[in-house]
């Protein structure tokens, strides 16, 4: 048994230390937004946050994420509203929509940091998550669309905040 | 003329399920599901008002429409409630979708067979939808007048819109939920009643043509769309396949598990005895998670015999392909018009060129994977699948029972792009279910699902054409060489006969190479590879045969165009003269190509030296289904022949448009999926086995990657077209041609790599 902290809550799963987060996700807490796509790391499909970093779940042991936060698409928002996910409607960015946790997750972490990044840093923080649809251009107007919100936000709660 | 498109008049279609029992289903593929008794629970509850098997509405008025088709990210399940929906006179709030099982009452109306592909879906369901809609809104309409207390000929008062329907003059209105509760609304319909429905004209419409938000999307944005890989069952465990090094023909001669067995978790090896055929040489390890299979997988000691296949590489198949193009016996005529022979005879100018395309892998993001479960007497399958109608078959086949007793479960497709015709993914689920005893879900490692792809065949074509004095073309003859997709499938229906009478062909071969171009001594002949058949089973890729037979015929055209010294989009426009039986159609791809070039600025914008702009123009995707799409590709060629797409510029005429955005994204993504075989994604055959394993080697197109691209949608009005696959079909001859207007390189094989255009520079 292994205590893990998914979406802010603790949770056990029996799964052997060495194995993938992405199964005991999937598998013993039966959150199957976080998709398998390659289990090598280079279609983004299985991004979660550990500590708020993307990383790929396919490439992340369970044991090495214990003591840690880790945030899965069904923990980005609490009712899938993160201005992300409104904007992934806005644009109606998905096809197939298998990619498209992946996606959201990896550009959730950019967003953290950045609410104002350019084309070329989108491209830079996006280029490892595949979408065979080839929803790419509206994927990146999603995200500057949903960057703008975020920086509206935070400004208008600057101005709250300053009166 | 293939003869599974029976749609000479789209307007006379109509609901009865036994009309349309063409396809597969007239060849004894047809599921006797209906002799399961409840087998579909999800059936709609009593209480709830059904015009039609297509859809229901409920007592709180949710109308759910029943998709029929697999939706894959074509948002098709959307596009059938919409078409209800404007008919019917719902609010587009109250509208849901459920996938269908694979009762046949879920045939489509005019393939007679649950099978999705072909950009068929919307052309071919677009008058049952409509017709269903209107049924419902007669018979809602009819009762409340009597709710009402309304004379039943006052009926025609009555005005239906969002949900409501209401009497202006005596200011009465009533809901769809209300008319449904009071149970009134019971009218049926017969097929000639249905039939004689006059639907709205475009006019009229107040949905169609709106890009209303897409049912499915919100749960693809939160982690809730459940696709085939999160079939959960009680009880159930996992299978992890283990594939041989050679894609067909190997078998297993032992499989030594005492490794594996120390793998925690570890249940059972199970040896695929497949008699369908789909599979050879396949070995499920079984465990209690997926985690454990996928270890257990690796500790098997398989020992293989390769088979007859092991030896062979991609240059194998090429040179096969070369051989049988050179024999004057072999192949089939798919087109035979006039004598090409006579006309090369008296031509002035002769001209051959050969054009090869690789290998290609389908790579959906979801990987492979079915879940299967044994319940008393019946089989349930879950997967996501766009060929049900076969696959249950195939399911059967792997069990050793009768077709009758499988259920098939649609889940959402992770991708499809014609991957998941096949059913391949149902056998090793089916067998390792049976084998255990218990649910197992089957899910293929990306390696597994690149190296048994069915793939796009590698494909090798030769073209001679014949010019008069005035450099009109005259004579073509067009050869196609290569593995059969939808032969496969042995069914006769999906087969063409030869215009030669020699037997039936592969038509998903050759669609395309019956262009709309007036050529008055054209053959077109359809030559099976049967070394490439056998050891590279192949499927339908996204367009199919026209993703290679127009990256021939375009190029070629624009290799006839320059060797008269002619511009080649004006040379198209000539050909494109609508004579005879091209009345119509080329006048269509001439207005879409004639749009292309304008939106490009094609020939007035000045452009920096080694770029340049290149044409194509395609009728995909088969004759009698064709979208009319025309694509400008601006390119930039470095000097050691790196190709920089810059822009694609596409136009296509879809003659109605249902969902404005939704085309746009289909034709965006059409055209990203054709630049991507155009310049990255290339797969080979070596010891008989692919060597691309994962998305290391096998390389779609990336966001950095992204060109721009500019779309513009024709709706003249004509019929609704399917707008999945043209696009695929234009972008690679236009590239082609792009880089031979700016550098003077002439590419003939795809994908093009930056070497081939650096020697052709040379040249």
């Amino acid at each position: 048994m292994v205590t893990l902290n998914i979406n802010g809550r603790n949770m056990s799963v029996e799964a052997a230390n060495d194995s993938p987060l992405l199964w005991a996700i999937r598998e013993q807490l039966q959150m199957t937004g976080t998709k398998f796509g390659c289990g090598a790391g280079l279609c983004g499909a299985c991004t979660v946050h550990v500590n708020g970093e993307a990383v790929r779940s396919c490439q992340t042991a369970v044991g090495d994420v214990v003591g840690k936060k880790v945030t899965t698409i069904e923990g980005l928002s609490a009712h899938g509203d993160h201005p992300l996910q409104k904007a992934w409607i806005a644009e109606q960015v998905p096809q197939c929509g298998y990619c498209q946790s992946g996606q959201i997750m990896q550009a959730a972490s950019l967003l953290a940091k950045n609410t104002n990044p350019t084309k070329d840093e989108i491209v830079a923080h996006m280029d490892g998550n595949l979408c065979r649809c080839m929803t790419y251009s509206r994927i990146q107007k999603a995200i500057m669309r949903a960057a703008n919100e975020m920086r509206t936000a935070s400004n208008s709660a600057t101005e709250r905040r300053a009166t | 003329m293939n003869s599974h498109v029976k749609m000479t008049d789209l307007q006379s279609t109509d609901l009865s399920r036994r009309s349309f029992l063409v396809g597969a289903a007239a060849s004894g593929l047809m599921l006797g599901y209906s002799a399961v008794p409840d087998a579909f629970a999800a059936t709609a509850p009593a209480g709830n008002f059904e015009p039609s098997v297509w859809y229901s509405i409920s007592p709180d008025g949710l109308v759910t429409v029943t998709c029929g088709k697999a939706d894959m990210g074509q948002h098709i399940a959307s596009t059938m409630a919409q078409i209800v929906c404007e008919e019917l006179g719902a609010k587009w709030s109250d509208m849901r979708v459920q996938l269908a099982s694979n009762d046949p009452k879920f045939n489509d109306p005019v393939l007679g067979a649950q099978i999705t592909g072909g950009s068929w879906s919307t052309m071919m369901n677009f008058d049952a939808m409509s017709r269903a809609g209107a049924a419902g809104r007669i018979a809602l309409t009819e009762a409340a007048a009597t709710i009402m207390g309304l004379p039943p000929y006052f009926k025609d008062e009555l005005v239906v819109r969002e949900s409501m329907i209401s009497h202006p003059k005596s200011k009465k209105q009533v809901s769809f939920a209300d008319v449904v509760k009071s149970g009134k609304a019971t009218k049926t319909f017969t097929p000639d009643d249905l039939k004689a429905i006059k639907l709205k004209t475009p006019d009229q419409y107040s949905l169609i043509g709106v890009s209303v938000p897409q049912i499915d999307i919100p749960s693809k944005t939160n982690g809730t769309a459940k696709y085939g890989i999160d079939v959960m069952l009680p009880g159930m465990v996992y299978g992890k396949i283990v594939t041989p090094p050679v894609r067909y023909g190997a078998t297993v001669k032992a499989v030594d598990d005492t490794d594996a067995k120390k793998v925690p978790g570890f249940i059972k090896a199970v040896i695929v005895d497949d008699k369908t055929q789909t599979t050879t040489g396949w070995v499920v390890a079984v465990a209690n998670t997926y985690a454990q299979a996928r270890k257990a997988a690796d500790a098997l000691k398989i020992t293989y015999d390769g088979g007859p296949n092991a030896k062979l590489s991609s240059q194998s198949l090429l040179d096969e392909a070369k051989r049988l193009q050179g024999l004057d016996d072999s192949g089939q005529f798919f087109v035979k018009n006039g004598d090409t022979a006579a006309a090369f005879g008296t031509a002035a100018k002769t001209m051959e060129a050969e054009y090869t395309t690789n290998i290609n892998i389908h790579a959906p993001m979801e990987p492979m994977n079915a879940t299967a479960e044994f319940k008393g007497d019946i089989l349930h399958i879950y997967s996501g699948n766009q060929f049900a109608t076969r696959s249950g078959a195939i399911a059967a086949g792997a069990a050793g029972i009768d077709p009758k007793y499988v259920v098939m479960h649609q889940m959402w497709l992770g991708g499809g792009f014609g991957r998941r015709l096949d059913a391949d993914m149902m056998v090793p689920a089916v067998q390792a279910a049976k084998a255990v005893g218990k649910p197992v879900k089957v899910i293929y490692s990306r390696e597994n699902d690149m190296t048994m792809d069915f793939s796009r065949p590698l494909t090798y074509q030769k073209i001679k054409a014949g010019l008069d004095g005035d450099g009109k073309l005259v004579a073509l003859n067009h050869d196609v060489v290569s593995a059969w997709p939808t032969a496969r499938w042995g069914i006769p229906d999906f087969l063409t006969p030869s215009v030669d009478k020699r037997g039936p062909l592969d038509s998903f071969t050759v669609n395309g190479a019956d262009f709309f171009y007036t050529v008055p001594n054209h053959n077109v002949r359809a030559i099976k590879n049967e070394m490439a058949h056998n050891a590279t089973p192949s499927g339908q890729l996204r367009s199919v045969a026209p993703g290679w037979t127009f990256w021939a015929v375009e190029s070629m055209i624009d290799e006839i165009a320059h060797s008269v010294g002619k511009d080649p989009a004006l040379y198209r426009v000539e050909l494109l003269d609508g004579k005879g039986e091209n009345d119509g159609g080329a006048q269509r791809l001439r207005n879409t190509l004639l749009a292309a070039m304008g939106l490009a600025g094609y020939g007035t914008k000045q452009l920096a030296k080694g770029e340049g702009m290149g044409v194509a123009c395609v009728s995909s995707q088969e004759r009698k289904t064709a979208s009319w799409t025309a694509c400008v590709a601006h390119v930039a060629v470095s000097p050691s022949g790196e190709v920089t797409v810059k822009k694609l510029t596409v136009a296509t005429d879809v003659g109605t448009q249902v969902h404005p955005d939704n085309i746009r994204a289909q034709v965006e993504g059409a055209a990203l999926w054709g630049l991507s075989l155009a310049l990255y994604e290339k797969a080979t055959l070596k010891d008989g086995g692919i060597e691309q394993t994962n998305f290391d080697s096998y390389k779609p197109l990336r966001m950095s990657q992204l060109p721009e691209v500019a779309v513009s949608v024709i709706a003249n009005g004509e019929h609704a077209t399917g707008v999945g696959e043209p696009a695929v079909t234009v972008v690679a001859p236009a590239i082609g041609n792009a880089i031979f207007n700016a550098v003077g390189a002439r590419v003939r094989s795809l994908p093009i790599t930056a070497a081939a255009v650096k020697e052709a520079m040379k040249a």
